[in-house]
């Protein structure tokens, strides 16, 4: 086993890989309390704002004006997805749901890499203002993007449970995720509230889209199915506790960094979030038969 | 005489099979003088994911089980079976067995713990799971003909191609060789459908609390299923080592199971020929595409929007629905007077779960 | 009832539409480079006219005539076509196609002026996504479908492997741009590249050359690794300094530890050592910068594919000085030499297709392509298999002027043909030479093994 002072660093880096992963992870919890839907197409959608914010840069527009594309077209995408197939799907079992959404997945990976083609010796990266200032801590510098990242992951956490609580829209949407057609006959105006539903997460996917292109790379792939790992906090929260979901993601990005010095385990340290996942799920469910129930709350 | 919603069997399968018998026959031995090597290539590619999305087949078809986990369970059957090929001189035959056993052998264990959940969870489980095994696959390889349990040598200047059976060495005695064993795995399924195991499972999928009540095992019975489409999709892995004869770590990421989810849906995951669809949707339309210089990224958006469109309108798949699109056409051409037939045409269960 | 029918003919709609996408991607695609015809791309310009030089003019440099590239300047070759092929790999992520569309760009030229003793050239142009059987295929394809002569410009991570025997057992004698084992260490591939290991062994060399005390080497864990950590091995062994083999799983998402953990293992006195594409070296340097760890070692090198103008652009200044790259071709800045110029001018003129413009992509297919004419109008008689691939084999020390030495193919169990290199180093937006011509160590086994078959050995350390 390596010494201590060898382990130090990776708390940092581990740190900020969990709130990577926080991002994603409390991401899918928020849209699935709102809609019911587990959109696995957040990722590919954030990466498709990214890339549409890059190909804006090039062409010397404004930083701010690249960020909002990049919301704005994340947010078109989600909404228009969320109108076209929302209600067609509602009354689905939430697996045929998020099966739904890997069809979006893959019409937007398609897509990006026919518009964004790769070619050989390039290499397209994002870089936001925040990159250049950050504080020290031992001998590792934290970028103001990385705090960035954390606080949005704590701010959302807080954030939207609140206003999914306390708020008259907000209990709209749970109650809307949890049946949609008693709730229409409530007299809640469902397509509205479902629109805005859809047009927040979009928005969200597109502001997560951005900071995960400059923290992780600013490649479809990667980005697209950076949401699998993800998937791991929000499985151990049983897709219920967005407190859960953010605390569970960093356990996972620090485990994962800190089996980087461990030679014997270090290869393999790819597995940390699915292995968790694993363990978490089976570990939760040997009691009872865990069926997903339909309410969202 | 038995009776299907109406009709004698008879009157319903014995054009079917007269006409599934003739496709056979004319693929095995007419088709490998017709195509080229490079399509003769494509149909064996086609002949072992048609395998491989039977299996999938099974678990989301007739029991209403989704695994996004088969890429990697393909991934084991390849692995077994190219060690055993390096490491022994076993006949082809009984490596097969033995990978698909070895297969079964890990899709029981994957099942025990997993079966415990349900639907989304259970999809996302085998998600995480696939997500670990291709991990460590990358990490450990696949065997190259190096020495050790894990038969790699990492350090090789020429890797040796993994063998194929005495009897099918060429590319078209390959292609033959492959097909037959689909056609194995095929009758394979077929004989659990026609028995109690599919009865068995025709009930989970209706409904899993009615099946308890009338007194099905039902966790017995969706293990089964798991180790069936385990068993064919690591024999499925067995002929994919012969057919390729060099196997990479890099050949098998997690989002391959997703497409393959993709093809399966499209293709009709209840019907067998919809697993034929899946393999040519999988393997043939993209060596098409490649061949006339079409990217490949459109069979991607392609597959998106196949999968909308099933879970949307179609449930049943393309298997189901191009026949009945046909039969309908045809129906329309010979006149209206006729239509009544239609209401008597066996239809395909509605739901995909 | 009446929604089935709509649900079908909704149904139907969809499947009409998807059919009718493939229809016109087919038909676009039919008018693509898998089918290249002679002399497209040829504009009027490429008449002997000086507006020919006008049009091909490079930043800095002399302006060049295109129609150099041929024996007939202005006159397109009619004859009977010869075919070659080559077979890229282009999927998400990775894309080689640079490379033989460049060749195709040269051939395109060839065949505007005069062609091969009047024969145009037919190039077919195979795109793989990694997938074996895939390879197999395209390979079976180009021999027996589109019966080409000669195969030139390959540019695979798998395709030596998988198709070495084939080309073996059918007598081609491939002209490659090598990145698996097998096209250095068969007798029926020799490339213009040094390849990731030889490639890695320069930058290896260069750091020990500073005297560093560790070498962390890292790459990517692509099919190989194992064969090219072998040549990094054997070079620090020699010198007596501690080497540190590392692989990382790619696409990498968590480029933080991997950086920290390898200015961790190389310390103050030792060099990091990468072996990536560009888009996973940058994110690894961008992620060193962010944590303020690019001075926490002595130095960092990078194997060929690092030596991209694009590159030093995105590092930034704060790395002058620091990085140095192996580069395997001759640095096409500040290079005033006349193939240097014809390539530029080539490339501005026919080169449409290739993406990334001037750099060693673009570089290795002009090489490949140049070899084979200059091959190609060695043989008196017949094109057929048998003296198109006897006459690659029949190169011998020839001068193309973008490598370091002159190349040759020869009848030897191995080729590694290029195996000395430059090191360049980011400055200010651009990479510079920070090192000429330095033949790579004979420690390495296979270059020992080489330069003895090829009989170079006594000419170099």
């Amino acid at each position: 086993m390596p010494p201590w002072a060898d382990f130090e660093p990776f708390i940092v880096s581990g740190l900020a890989l969990g709130g990577v992963y926080a991002l994603s992870g409390v991401g899918l919890v928020v849209l699935y309390r709102a809609t019911g839907v587990l959109y696995l197409a957040f990722g590919a959608v954030g990466a498709l704002g990214a890339l549409t914010a890059w190909s804006l840069a090039q062409a010397s527009a404004p930083g701010w004006l690249t960020w909002l594309a990049c919301i704005a077209v994340s947010a078109a995408v989600t909404l228009g997805y969320g109108t076209l197939f929302g209600p067609a799907l509602a009354k689905r079992d939430p697996l045929v749901k998020a099966v739904a959404t890997i069809g979006l997945t893959l019409i937007l990976y398609g897509l990006m890499d026919l518009l964004w083609t790769t070619s050989g010796g390039q290499a397209r990266s994002l870089t936001l203002p925040t990159d250049n200032s950050g504080f020290t801590i031992g001998q590792i510098t934290v970028t103001d993007t990385q705090v960035i990242a954390l606080a949005a992951g704590v701010v959302l956490t807080v954030a939207t449970a609140a206003f999914l609580r306390f708020t008259q829209l907000g209990t709209a949407m749970r109650a809307m995720a949890n049946d949609r057609e008693i709730t229409a006959t409530l007299g809640v105006p469902v397509r509205r509230v479902e629109a805005a539903a859809w047009l927040g997460c979009g928005a969200l996917s597109g502001i997560a889209g951005l900071l995960l292109a400059d923290l992780v790379a600013l490649d479809a792939t990667t980005l697209t199915f950076l949401v699998i790992s993800s998937l791991a906090a929000v499985l151990i929260a049983r897709l219920r506790s967005i407190a859960l979901t953010f605390a569970a993601a960093l356990v996972v990005g620090l485990l994962h960094d800190l089996l980087t010095p461990v030679v014997s385990l270090s290869n393999y340290r790819d597995m940390t979030p699915f292995v968790i996942a694993a363990i978490g799920l089976l570990v939760l469910s040997r009691h009872r038969v865990m069926v997903q129930s339909r309410e969202g709350a | 005489m038995r009776r299907l919603n109406g009709l004698r069997l008879s009157d319903l399968t014995r054009p079917r099979i007269l006409v599934t018998t003739f496709l056979l026959l004319f693929v095995l031995l007419v088709l490998p003088q017709l195509m080229s090597l490079y399509y003769v290539d494509t149909m064996t590619q086609v002949a072992v994911y048609s395998m491989v999305a039977l299996g999938l087949g099974v678990l989301v078809g007739r029991v209403g089980l989704v695994s996004l986990g088969q890429a990697a369970v393909l991934a084991i059957g390849a692995w077994v079976a190219a060690r055993l090929l390096f490491a022994t001189s076993q006949p082809y035959l009984l490596v097969l067995l033995e990978a698909g056993l070895a297969t079964m052998a890990v899709g029981i264990i994957i099942g025990l713990p997993a079966l415990r959940l349900r639907g989304l969870y259970l999809a996302l489980i085998t998600l995480m799971l696939a997500g670990g095994i291709t991990v460590v696959l990358a990490t450990v390889n696949f065997p190259n003909g190096g020495h050790g349990f894990l038969g790699y040598d990492g350090g090789l200047l020429h890797i040796p191609p993994i063998r194929r059976p005495s009897f099918a060495a060429s590319d078209p005695a390959y292609f033959r060789f492959a097909v037959i064993i689909a056609i194995a795995m095929f009758g394979l399924v077929l004989a659990h459908i026609k028995t109690r195991p599919g009865r068995a499972w025709a009930a989970i999928r209706q409904s899993e609390p009615a099946a308890l009540a009338a007194g099905i095992n039902t966790w017995l019975y969706k293990l089964w299923a798991f180790a069936l489409a385990s068993f064919i999709t690591g024999v499925a892995g067995g002929v994919l080592a012969g057919a390729i004869h060099y196997l990479y770590s890099i050949n098998f990421p997690t989002q391959d199971s997703i497409t393959l989810l993709a093809v399966v849906l499209m293709g009709g995951a209840y019907s067998l020929w919809g697993a034929v669809v899946a393999g040519l949707l999988y393997q043939f339309l993209p060596s098409l595409l490649n061949n006339w210089g079409v990217s490949a990224d459109w069979l991607t958006i392609l597959f998106g929007i196949g999968v909308l469109q099933v879970l949307t309108t179609a449930p049943a798949g393309l298997a189901d629905q191009v026949p009945r699109d046909l039969a309908r056409l045809a129906r329309r051409l010979r006149g209206g007077g006729r239509s009544k037939q239609a209401a008597k045409d066996t239809p395909a269960p509605e739901r995909v779960p | 009832m009446k929604r089935r029918r709509a649900r079908r003919a909704h149904g139907a709609a969809v499947l009409a539409a998807a059919l009718t996408l493939i229809g016109a991607g087919a038909a676009a695609g039919c008018s693509s480079i898998s089918n290249s015809g002679t002399g497209t791309g040829a504009t009027s310009a490429g008449a002997t006219t000086p507006a020919g030089s006008a049009s091909s003019s490079a930043a800095g440099a002399a302006t060049v005539d295109t129609s150099q590239c041929g024996s007939k300047p202005g006159v397109k070759a009619t004859g009977t076509p010869i075919a070659l092929g080559a077979i890229a790999t282009n999927q998400p992520g990775t894309s080689f196609t640079d490379i033989p569309n460049m060749a195709k760009a040269y051939f395109d030229c060839v065949n505007a002026n005069g062609g091969v003793n009047g024969h145009p050239i037919k190039y077919y142009i195979a795109t793989e996504q990694t997938n074996p059987a895939q390879v197999a295929a395209d390979a079976k394809q180009l021999v027996q479908s589109d019966h080409v002569l000669g195969i030139v410009g390959s540019t695979s991570i798998i395709e030596c492997s998988v198709n070495s025997g084939y080309w073996q057992k059918m007598g081609y004698y491939v002209i490659d741009s090598g990145i698996a084992p097998e096209c250095y260490s068969t007798p029926n591939s020799a490339a213009v590249n040094m390849g990731p290991r030889y490639s890695s062994d320069g930058a290896v060399q260069y750091a020990l050359a500073q005297g560093v005390s560790k070498v962390v080497f890292d790459q990517a864990n692509v099919p190989g690794t194992g064969y090219i950590a072998a040549g990094p091995a054997a070079l620090a062994k020699d010198k007596n300094v501690p080497i540190v083999q590392l692989t990382e799983n790619v696409p990498i998402t968590d480029a933080n530890s991997v950086a920290i953990k390898e200015v961790n293992d190389a310390g103050p006195g030792g060099a990091v050592i990468l072996n990536f594409t560009p888009p996973e070296a940058l994110i690894i340097l961008q992620a060193a910068q962010k944590l303020g760890l690019e001075n926490r070692v002595k130095m960092w090198g990078c194997s060929t594919p690092c030596n991209t103008d694009f590159l030093a652009t995105s590092l930034g200044s704060k790395w002058n000085g620091k990085l140095f790259v192996n580069a395997e071709l001759t640095p096409p800045d500040g290079t005033n030499t006349t193939a240097m110029n014809l390539y530029k001018a080539i490339l501005k003129q026919y080169g449409s297709s290739v993406q990334g413009g001037i750099g060693s992509f673009s570089q290795m297919g002009f090489t490949e392509a140049e070899i084979a004419v200059h091959a190609l109008e060695s043989i008196n008689g017949d094109y057929t298999v048998q003296s198109v691939n006897a006459a690659f084999k029949a190169v011998k020390d020839f001068d193309t002027g973008m490598l370091c030495q002159a190349w040759t193919y020869g009848d030897y169990p191995l080729h590694i043909p290029n195996n000395s290199d430059y090191t360049v180093t980011p400055k200010d937006g651009k990479m510079t030479t920070a090192q000429g011509c330095t033949p790579i160590s004979a420690v390495d086994p296979q270059i020992a093994q080489y330069r003895g078959a090829a009989g170079t050995a006594a000419n170099v350390q």
